[in-house]
């Protein structure tokens, strides 16, 4: 009887501690959050941290995906012009939010730019990525073997990325993004919202520098 | 040459086909390539990088405004048999559906639609859209000199 009392607070004290050992290394408490974030209608929460003055009065809200040769062309063609003309100045904050939809190498290239963010490296990487896209979609190019060489090139501690990236700790998050956007009528990428505190105007596909400076002015 | 497109294009029917042709294709093709955009304004640009592009883009229609009236006019004027025909329009639908880019509506619209099989075709058709591109041309140039030529015999034009 006493022999059995120890085994079973024995086995309790295992499970207990099982318990304890898998909730403290579980993924959601090491994201760094804000649940609670929302622009205009958008949730927000488990996009991009924020990229400019987080108390600017307008957001632009990005829906895009690493392999999207569009969303390459925005990239280099028009957002250098708007972090100079907007972001930079503080007028404007941008958030990126995942619509990984194009291959199955994109999924997999979003979860990478939000284990980066857990080395506070997010926009570096997420620069890297579309710095380096290639022109076909699947061809090897994000790949999980390349999505570690980029983090190693930006010296990232290499065993909490490639940890971060196998376990697929981001999976869920680039879903919910996904789904963002389906609910807000993104038909395609780059997609765009630029939110102020009464307005939010749709801009489909990569549109040139002049559209977003003849939303953007009147807003200011 | 010139003698057989003058024969077609002299009878203004077939020359405002050509044109509704080319501009129909023309703005179809700019606005799945993301040339064109209609909203929130209407605005063209061409980025920096797409400029090939856009050139094949342009030497479609232009083929295709060619080419399929005078297919046309073979059919209507001389009866003749539509197998040319059917070459024209396969090399224009060829080179219209490299343009639907795979990130835009159509493509996220297929992929939604039809899964990994659609994400398949569409990535297809986006890493591929220079070479079927120029597939389509060549196919629409094909179909040209063989329509020439027949029309020169047909309609026994002295070259």
């Amino acid at each position: 009887m006493n022999k059995k009392g120890v085994l079973i607070g024995v086995i309790t004290i295992v499970i207990i501690a099982g318990i304890a050992a898998s909730v403290s290394s579980s993924p959601s408490e090491t994201m760094n959050l804000d649940m609670e974030r929302s622009h205009g209608t958008i949730s927000t929460a488990m996009g991009s941290p924020i990229l400019g003055n987080p108390d600017a009065p307008i957001t632009i809200v990005e829906f895009g995906d690493y392999q999207c040769h569009q969303c390459y062309n925005w990239f280099h063609n028009t957002k250098p012009a708007i972090t100079q003309q907007y972001i930079e100045t503080g007028k404007v904050n941008l958030v990126f939010v995942d619509l990984a939809f194009l291959g199955r190498d994109s999924p997999k290239a979003a979860q990478a730019s939000y284990c980066a963010e857990d080395q506070e490296m997010y926009w570096q990487y997420h620069d890297l990525l579309y710095s380096s896209q290639e022109s076909k979609i699947d061809s090897g190019w994000a790949n999980s073997e390349r999505l570690k060489a980029f983090a190693f090139s930006l010296g990232l501690d290499m065993d909490l990325f490639e940890s971060c990236l196998d376990s697929g700790k981001y999976s869920k998050r680039v879903s919910y993004n996904g789904q963002q956007a389906k609910e807000h009528g993104v038909r395609g990428t780059p997609g765009f919202f630029v939110i102020s505190s009464d307005t939010q105007h749709q801009i489909s596909g990569a549109q040139p520098f002049s559209v977003f400076k003849q939303i953007l002015d009147p807003m200011i | 040459m010139a003698q057989t497109i003058k024969l077609v294009f002299s009878n203004l029917k077939y020359l405002v086909l050509s044109f509704v042709i080319f501009s129909t294709m023309l703005v179809g093709l700019l606005i799945l390539s993301e040339f064109i955009f209609l909203e929130p304004y209407v605005v063209s640009h061409i980025p920096s990088g797409t400029e090939f592009g856009f050139t094949l883009i342009v030497i479609i229609s232009a083929l295709s405004a060619l080419v399929l009236p005078m297919n046309i006019f073979r059919i209507n004027i001389l009866k003749s048999s539509k197998q040319k025909m059917s070459g024209g329009i396969f090399g224009s639908i060829i080179g219209a559906a490299a343009g639907a880019c795979s990130c835009g509506p159509i493509g996220f619209a297929v992929i939604s639609t039809f899964g990994s099989v659609g994400a398949t075709a569409t990535a297809f058709l986006t890493n591929y859209e220079t070479p079927i591109r120029v597939i389509a041309i060549a196919i629409l140039c094909i179909t040209y000199f063989t329509t020439v030529k027949s029309l020169k015999v047909e309609c026994k034009i002295n070259s």
